[in-house]
């Protein structure tokens, strides 16, 4: 919304400075024409020469000079002398028949402000009289301004004020219209807002932004069309994958089964009950794999639901603990619980069974890369608003490959075999809305931080 | 009924694979039931239901002309059979239908025949033995020289006899039956208060320091009830009276 303010208020600027610049350019263009029109009149009438040039002869007739004859002749114009005294005409050029010979006060006052039976004309003092030089019939426009000296003395004032009062209506007019387009404009930008947090939207398509309108239909059909086509996808691979471990199981029951039972027989040799032995191990391993693969595909395209309940990570932690020591593990390994203070009744809310498939992980995985046995260590810290579980060895470390695929957050679609069951646990923790942390350790052995969001626990 | 233990159970196994039927049938005869039947699809079970009216079922859950739940449910309207399902679909949905329809147990694919056979027991003795299994459910035990009864609570040492209180009974319970292995502080607390927040923490070790004082020689150095260090505590050395 703040970009269309923007929009807004850019529009409305723009618009103002345009109707400004018209006005102004309007302005200046009116006042060079006048001018020069102006002056176009007076190069053609230079009554002030012609009148000087026409002399009284000795004889008392008048001579004009013969720049002004052919002057006035070029400009189909005529010209007459009338006398101060008698008000009749003592000397002419080209008059036309309509106009009179003689002129009372008033009639001279009439035609030196308007016209003289329709003819425009110009005076000028001339020393026997006054001279006229007249134009052809509707050659000229004559107006005469008459304004209070007040208004004149302050027409800069005016002037101002003027551009001033039409700056502000042309922003006043602009922000009506603006406002006009932000009210058509915002559902489209909410909707536009809205495609890209994947809500599809569906705008009438009338007014002024029909077209585009239709045109952000469209790209929200498509994006939903293709935002179904991915999900099928997705969908048919998860299922796949849960078709291919199902069918791979009731095989593997009958490996293991009788694997299991030459392992338990009597009457086979030693070596042969141990091979059985390896056969059930492997088929068990299989197993793990393919339901590691399972749930991983599940969690990838969130279709593994969360069971979601209050978890108190210290009683889960002592207790996948246990449940190690307790399904014999190995003296040559050994899981040491530490529950920081204050950790010690935090909670969260997680689904159990895949927190505790997360952390087993970790430890089955320290364990299975260090054949030789190695101290594992599992903390849990309390943090503003979270809890950290840290499981640690002092073991081989993480190869610098698996680091590195499990520090790029990377498609984990591209699931790498030897990493699934930590690739798990950064699922796991994801779909809890929290972070994961691999690294090695400088002094040796690897560690992983899993990072929960924690409920806050005081009301207990 | 006449039936004497439970591998007197009349067994029908469902299952759409005929070879894990051969696999299964050999394992629960090795194991000592005698009457195991057998079928390949709902079709069939439901005819060798009605005609034998087995004891124990192990279903399958995806059969080639139905599904194990369906196919459940109709013989549980009939009969309230123990029923196992054994599935190779591993979601817990299923799971949870399952055992919600009213299943005894469920096993997913691939298994140990070990963890079938336990658990086909445990299923078949819940049904058909209770009363045995409730009399084992308080056992009497020593711990070396002390010789405790769960039936009335008592603990009986060179000193003489002891009483235990409601506490001590129920820790001494829980660990007994996770005897050997680690019960962590949580499940201890939760089977005696009902609570699992650590807070009873003190408590706990309050408890058993007084439970120590019954059942250990030397409760300064116990033998039998042995701590932990950060997650619980450990019933070992049992011995059977």
């Amino acid at each position: 919304m703040k970009s269309m303010m923007k929009i807004l208020s850019r529009y409305v600027l723009s618009a103002a400075g345009v109707a400004l610049t018209l006005l102004i350019i309007n302005f200046a263009l009116l006042a060079t024409w006048t001018a020069q029109s102006g002056k176009t009149v007076q190069r053609n009438n230079n009554i002030a020469q012609i009148a000087d040039s026409l002399v009284r002869a000795e004889d008392g007739s008048y001579l004009l000079s013969k720049d002004a004859g052919t002057s006035i002749e070029k400009n189909c114009q005529w010209a007459m002398l009338i006398d101060d005294g008698s008000g009749r005409v003592l000397w002419s050029l080209n008059l036309p028949s309509d106009v009179p010979e003689s002129y009372t006060v008033s009639e001279v006052a009439g035609f030196t402000r308007w016209y003289l039976n329709g003819y425009p004309v110009t005076v000028w003092k001339h020393a026997d009289g006054l001279f006229v030089l007249g134009g052809e019939k509707d050659s000229i426009w004559k107006y005469n301004i008459t304004e209070p000296k007040a208004v004149m003395d302050n027409a800069g004032v005016w002037i101002t004020v003027m551009l001033i009062l039409n700056g502000l209506a042309a922003i006043l007019l602009a922000l009506l219209f603006g406002l006009r387009l932000f009210r058509s404009l915002r559902p489209l930008a909410k909707g536009i807002e809205g495609m890209a947090e994947n809500e599809p939207v569906e705008f009438s398509t009338h007014g002024l932004l029909g077209e585009l309108a239709a045109g952000i239909n469209k790209t929200s059909e498509q994006l939903k069309r293709q935002g179904l086509a991915l999900k099928k996808r997705d969908d048919a691979r998860t299922t796949w994958i849960a078709g291919v471990s199902h069918d791979i199981r009731t095989p593997l029951s009958l490996v293991m089964g009788y694997a299991s039972q030459l392992e338990d027989d009597p009457g086979l040799s030693q070596d042969k009950r141990e091979q059985a032995g390896i056969i059930r191990r492997q088929s068990e391993r299989i197993k793990t794999l393919v339901s590691d693969l399972n749930l991983a595909s599940k969690l990838e395209y969130d279709m593994q639901p969360l069971r979601k309940t209050d978890v108190l990570p210290a009683a889960l932690l002592r207790s996948i603990a246990a449940d190690f020591y307790n399904g014999g593990l190995d003296e040559r390994y050994s899981i040491d619980v530490t529950i920081c203070g204050d950790a010690q009744n935090v909670a969260i809310t997680g689904d159990e069974e895949l927190l505790r498939r997360a952390v087993s992980n970790l430890i089955t995985n320290s364990i299975r890369h260090n054949p030789n046995g190695c101290a594992i260590k599992i903390t849990l810290e309390k943090r503003s608003g979270s809890c950290i579980v840290s499981v640690s060895d002092n073991g081989t470390g993480f190869p610098q490959n698996v680091l590195e695929s499990l520090k790029s957050e990377a498609d984990t679609a591209e699931l790498q075999s030897h990493g699934l069951g930590l690739t798990i646990v950064r699922q796991i923790v994801k779909a809890h809305g929290g972070t994961t942390e691999f690294r090695n350790l400088p002094e040796g052995g690897c560690a992983a931080l899993l990072c929960l969001p924690a409920v806050t626990a005081d009301d207990n | 009924m006449t039936m004497n233990d439970i591998f007197d159970c009349k067994l029908l196994i469902v299952d759409d694979e005929p070879e894990l039927i051969r696999m299964l049938d050999g394992i629960l005869r090795r194991e000592g039931y005698r009457r195991v039947l057998s079928a390949v699809d709902c079709q069939s079970a439901r005819r060798t239901f009605a005609a034998e009216k087995p004891d124990g079922m192990i279903l399958d859950v995806t059969l080639p002309d139905g599904d194990g739940f369906s196919l459940m449910r109709e013989f549980r309207e009939k009969s309230s059979v123990p029923i196992l399902f054994l599935s190779a679909r591993d979601e817990d949905e299923n799971r949870l239908l399952g055992l919600g329809l009213g299943a005894d147990d469920y096993i997913t694919k691939p298994f140990l025949p070990r963890e079938l056979t336990l658990r086909l027991k445990a299923v078949l003795s819940r049904a058909y033995f209770p009363v045995v299994r409730r009399r084992e459910e308080k056992p009497a035990f020593c711990l070396g020289e002390t010789e405790v009864d769960l039936n009335s609570g008592t603990v009986t040492a060179k000193a003489g006899r002891l009483t235990l209180t409601a506490k001590e009974y129920a820790l001494l319970t829980k660990l007994y039956e996770n005897r050997e292995n680690i019960v962590t502080g949580d499940s201890l607390c939760r089977a005696a208060w009902g609570d699992d927040l650590y807070s009873y923490e003190n408590t706990l070790m309050v408890h058993i320091r007084r439970l120590r004082e019954k059942i250990e020689p030397e409760p300064s150095a116990p033998r039998y009830l042995l701590t932990v260090r950060g997650l619980g505590y450990k019933l070992t050395g049992v011995r059977g009276k």
